[in-house]
């Protein structure tokens, strides 16, 4: 965890914007995530984090602003497309295919690397099963790879999720609260994969988060969204004692409301 | 039970069974060929199997972009008129030979799935399968119009060529063909994109898949398939126009066969136009001015009560009672071999 | 220029019509969620009421309104109760499968019971009106009026009356409906009933200046979706509009194109139907209810 300045940004967001009708769910938001950083991204709840990261991933369109990816304009492009480039993501709410085994999930989510659709015709890719392989050890999957992903519990789902952003090898992750309705050991044993693939591989993650533990134990710096706009920025321990944050999360008017924009 | 399972599988009887039954049904026009007068197997009989080998094919089509893909296509007889008409048109106004110009017609059905695909399969849902709809609509009108083309309305003569055997081997090899392709897309990665597709198509845009390339890709394939039925089809009927090529209820057939079988299975279709063409046969033979009325009332039965056809009920998986019995009774035949017992069965369960 | 004018005003006419017919097929679509398959079949179905008391019993046909209406009515409730009552929170494909069934056998029974032969109904307003170089038919008109009225008084009933806005409310959200106390399933069948009377009642309409046969719904049906495409579903106005310019197009297309223009009446509109849902999926009027699910 080294500190970063300087360099050229992985991640970088001018002014992002988002309007559903009239509400503004983001406005005017700048950040920037440079290379081998873990970053979280906090706010109450309905404050536009998986509205930010729907916009990144682009299936939802960006009202204003731009955003640049690896320094290339992103702001248009296809879902895909932004796949492609090394960007991958997991859901709040847990979007595995049910119907697919452990093992196809994995490879499902790579299986664009195979350029082109013939290629997609052979049974299976044995370098790529390799290195799905690989992950489910990684992830302490190995003894479900068989399994049908809609009989695991809610914990090797998100596991799942994670190894399916894996898969295609990105360089930026965003976790949308990967350690919601999931129990302690498993918290523990996501925070230090995290861990690994940034120090080891060099992985670069953007989480969003609502415990405040992996966010104090993991991030090298936080940004927080209140009403869609940016509210604060800075290391764990300054956001913690941050007045603006303290009322934005406690505070008098305190909207604990669950309005999160998402689907 | 639990001992039949095992030795079925042990043997590998699934497969043995599968062989026969083919070479039973390319052995079945010989005695035709080597004592014609004994009537052991009657021209009929051969023309009856090859339509049901079509409807075999048109439900496995419908069952790709359907079952798999999760895209309803309400007018996929479009591309079986336009195989049919391109054919047609090729052998009656350019005399062209059946071969050639059954090629114009599979890639006219193909190109016009790509053009017409490119449009529809950015809709989603409901959309699709009623733009589909008038698009069959549309170019059965537009055909009846281009009457120095077509024929118009008073429809085009081919030249006949009554050889049921043939066309009986042609059909058959073009079905096993067919159907081993579609078993194949369904082991390959290919396969399990489209159900991705099919379960959550955002979700799957957002794994670096092109959705909307895969989507054309077996669009179009399903539509070659059609297409080169419906040349088939126009050669052996020697007769098209826009009525009977564009018949109403030939998109209900394929979606009756698929769903009486099994949405989304590889054997599903297969099953299901062997039933629903057996029953279209009973009803014609028998109450030929209420065959659509009852097909109509089956297809609302089916529906309403057999939502996951007659083969996946069996699917451990389904949740109704059969798939019940048949899970316990695989469990327990698992038991003891555990091995051989995934491959065989992951391929068919329906997805 | 007559030509042209000519032209407008039967356009004007048609489209008139059409956006009465499409009134049912929106209203069940916006409430329920079900894209009725079976919709051209109940303008069939009206018409040949429409035909039978006409040939049978000498009646005007715009008076046939008057049995038409409330017998489709009941009809509508109990198909709605027996039938599609099973289906509406059932996925897109099971309700289409269902009303493509219900059609197959609403229009195969009618040609068994009235053979395919195309049927005309007689009226009294045969003569015409002459304006300039123009001629209305007097039917044409009479329908015309009618129509508006009758989107009028729907209009009407569902901005004023408790049961209108019961439907509304269902329309909008299913879940608050119910909260705030309005018995679904009651406001769902009564509006199946009331769509489908509707939907037959414009089957009366059109019955005077359109031959009728059992086979004339799915064209009908197709409109109708097309119609609803371009107006958006929850927009009275917007049907009304959509259907003129359907009405329109047909008619331009069958007048200046030569030769071929009246068959292409119905790839018109479909052309009409896919570029609208490709360039706005949510209607040119209004939202529609996403179709998923």
């Amino acid at each position: 965890m080294t500190a970063v300045t300087q360099q050229q940004p992985l991640l970088e967001g001018r002014g992002v914007s988002k309007y559903f009708g009239g509400l503004a769910a983001l406005s005017d938001v700048d950040f920037t995530v440079y290379p081998g950083e873990i970053m979280g991204l906090i706010g109450p709840n309905g404050s536009g984090k998986t509205t930010l990261f729907d916009c990144l991933s682009r299936v939802q369109d960006i009202s204003k602003g731009q955003v640049f990816f690896k320094g290339e304009d992103i702001t248009r492009k296809k879902p895909y497309q932004v796949a492609h480039l090394g960007l991958s993501r997991t859901f709040q709410i847990i979007r595995v295919y049910n119907k697919l085994t452990v093992i196809e999930n994995l490879l499902l989510s790579q299986q664009w690397r195979n350029k082109g659709i013939l290629k997609q015709l052979r049974p299976s890719g044995q370098q790529m099963e390799g290195r799905a392989k690989e992950l489910t050890d990684f992830l302490l999957m190995s003894h479900v790879i068989k399994e049908k992903a809609g009989n695991l519990s809610g914990g090797q789902k998100r596991l799942l999720e994670i190894g399916m952003a894996l898969m295609p090898d990105p360089d930026l992750i965003l976790l949308d609260e990967a350690t919601s309705g999931i129990n302690p050991t498993l918290i523990e044993t996501i925070k230090d994969r995290i861990r690994e693939l940034n120090s080891k591989y060099n992985k670069t993650f953007l989480l969003i988060e609502h415990n405040i533990h992996f966010i104090g134990d993991l991030c090298d710096r936080v940004f927080v969204l209140d009403y869609g706009q940016k509210l604060a920025e800075g290391t764990p321990d300054e956001i913690m004692n941050n007045q603006a944050v303290i009322e934005a999360y406690f505070g008098a008017d305190g909207d604990e409301g669950d309005d999160e924009y998402d689907e | 039970m639990v001992k039949f399972v095992q030795a079925w599988r042990k043997y590998r009887l699934g497969k043995w069974a599968l062989a026969l039954l083919i070479l039973f049904l390319f052995l079945l026009p010989v005695p035709q060929f080597v004592a014609p007068e004994a009537k052991l197997v009657t021209n009929s009989l051969l023309f009856s199997l090859t339509q049901m080998f079509m409807l075999i094919i048109l439900a496995s089509d419908w069952n790709l972009i359907g079952g798999f893909t999760g895209y309803y296509d309400f007018g996929h007889a479009v591309f079986f008129g336009l195989g049919a008409y391109g054919t047609g048109v090729m052998m009656a106004q350019m005399g062209w030979a059946f071969v050639p110009a059954l090629l114009i017609g599979a890639v006219v059905a193909a190109v016009f799935a790509i053009l017409l695909g490119s449009a529809t399969l950015r809709l989603r849902g409901a959309y699709f399968s009623i733009a589909m709809l008038g698009a069959f609509v549309a170019v059965r009108e537009i055909i009846r119009v281009l009457r120095p083309i077509t024929g118009g309305g008073s429809g085009l003569t081919l030249p006949p060529y009554l050889n049921r055997p043939l066309f009986y081997y042609v059909l058959l090899l073009f079905m096993i063909f067919v159907v081993w392709v579609i078993w194949w897309i369904r082991r390959s990665e290919f396969g399990y994109t489209l159900i991705a597709i099919r379960e959550d198509e955002v979700g799957a845009e957002m794994r670096g898949i092109n959705t909307t390339l895969h989507k054309i890709v077996v669009f179009t394939l399903a539509a070659t398939f059609t297409g080169l039925v419906g040349g088939l089809w126009a050669y052996q009927n020697t007769f098209i126009d826009p009525d009977v090529v564009f018949f109403d209820s030939r998109t209900l057939d394929m979606v009756l066969a698929t769903l009486l079988g099994g949405l989304g299975t590889v054997t599903g279709p297969v099953l299901g136009a062997v039933l629903i063409y057996w029953l279209r046969d009973v009803l014609w033979a028998n109450f030929l001015q209420y065959h659509l009325i009852i097909q109509g009332l089956v297809l609302i039965l089916i529906v309403l009560f057999l939502p996951e056809g007659v083969l996946g009920s069996f699917d451990p998986n389904s949740g109704t009672r059969i798939g019940g019995w048949v899970g316990k009774i695989l469990r327990e035949a698992d038991g003891e071999t555990e091995e051989t017992a995934n491959a065989a069965e992951s391929v068919e369960a329906p997805v | 220029m007559n030509q042209f004018l000519q032209a407008s005003v039967n356009g004007i006419t048609l489209g008139g019509f059409y956006a009465v017919m499409v009134l049912g097929f929106a209203i069940i679509w916006g409430v329920m969620g079900v894209i009725n398959l079976a919709h051209g079949e109940f303008v069939m179905v009206g018409a040949y009421l429409t035909w039978f008391l006409n040939k049978q019993y000498g009646w005007e046909p715009f008076l046939a309104l008057l049995v038409v209406f409330p017998v489709m009515f009941v009809m509508g409730y109990l198909l709605q109760k027996i039938l599609i009552n099973r289906i509406i929170d059932r996925s897109y494909l099971i309700s289409l499968l269902v009303t493509f069934g219900l059609s197959i056998i609403i229009s195969n029974s009618f040609k068994l019971m009235f053979s395919a032969t195309p049927r005309t109904v007689d009226t009294v307003l045969s003569s015409f009106w002459r304006v300039g170089g123009i001629t209305i038919p007097m039917a044409k008109s009479v329908v015309l009026i009618m129509s508006l009225l009758m989107m009028a008084g729907l209009y009407l009933f569902l901005q004023h009356t408790r049961r209108g806005k019961s439907i509304r409310a269902a329309a909008q959200n299913r879940e608050a409906a119910r909260i705030v106390g309005i018995e679904i399933a009651a406001v769902y069948a009564f509006t199946f009933a009331l769509a489908i009377a509707f939907t037959s009642a414009s089957g009366t309409l059109i019955s005077p200046i359109q031959p009728i046969f059992p086979f004339m719904g799915p064209a009908l049906t197709l409109k109708a979706f097309a119609i609803t495409a371009i107006a958006g579903l929850g927009s009275i106005p917007g049907v009304l509009l959509g259907g003129l310019l359907l009405g329109l197009i047909e008619v331009f297309v069958a007048t200046y194109v030569p030769g071929i223009g009246t068959n292409l009446g119905v790839v018109a509109s479909y052309v009409l139907l896919v570029v609208v849902l490709v360039v706005r999926p949510q209607g040119l009027f209004g939202s529609l209810r996403p179709a998923e699910g």
